[in-house]
């Protein structure tokens, strides 16, 4: 890993259009400003490491999983709405 | 598991796959059961080998749910309106299926005029990813 110590208001480039800017250091906590372009997503590692470890355990039930599921329905709610289209 | 041929269905378009799939873009989704079944099946046609999702409607199970999304998916999906957004959550189905969940903290998000979809992060939102599907009694 690439070590680098910077101060507030200093930052750091990835490649060419990332900007990872440290905006204030207060106690154990640091604020980040990140500057990335739209198509690079920016996400809580441990966020995203949860929503990983959801998807896969949610991918490709097995086919007995999925006849029990059929039959499962949702509670009555006066908001429900209609089934998938 | 349906008799639906996915080759006619819609393909929705996920641009960065999904977190743990990030190769998985193109999918298809079909009807899981009958057609009051509140359940769909997103079935990849990518890569890996037989990858599916079971989905469901949030508003179904979770009346209450309202998960704010975050702009950056708003304009990448290019929503302008909430109406244009089909909300679905994953769920992970288990044996016995009344504990089956879902994932609210991470809802995918497709525009239903353009078909490209996401799976957006709720940052500090409350919602987790294991809502239990039926309340316990």
């Amino acid at each position: 890993m690439l070590v680098l110590t910077r101060r507030a208001n200093q930052s750091i480039m990835i490649g060419a259009d990332i900007v990872v800017t440290v905006l204030e250091v207060r106690g154990d906590q640091v604020r980040i400003g990140i500057d990335a372009p739209r198509s690079v997503s920016v996400h809580r590692e441990e966020v995203f490491r949860e929503l990983e470890a959801s998807n896969r355990a949610a991918a490709s039930p097995s086919f007995g999983a999925l006849e029990g599921l059929t039959a499962l329905r949702p509670p009555k709610h006066d908001s429900g709405g209609g089934p998938l289209p | 598991m349906t008799g639906a041929s996915a080759s006619e269905l819609p393909e929705l378009h996920f641009a960065s796959g999904l977190p743990g799939f990030p190769d998985a873009r193109r999918f298809v989704l079909v009807r899981l059961g009958d057609e009051l079944s509140p359940f769909s099946v997103l079935r990849s046609l990518d890569g890996e080998a037989d990858l599916e999702f079971v989905v469901t409607h949030p508003g179904l199970f979770f009346p209450d749910y309202a998960p704010e999304i975050d702009d950056d998916t708003a304009e990448r999906l290019e929503l302008r309106s909430a109406d244009d957004a089909l909300l679905l959550v994953i769920v992970t189905v288990t044996n016995p299926v009344d504990a089956s969940t879902a994932n609210l903290l991470g809802p995918i998000v497709v525009n239903r005029h353009t078909r490209a979809a996401a799976q957006a992060v709720l940052g500090a939102s409350g919602y987790n990813t294991r809502e239990a599907l039926v309340p316990s009694p």
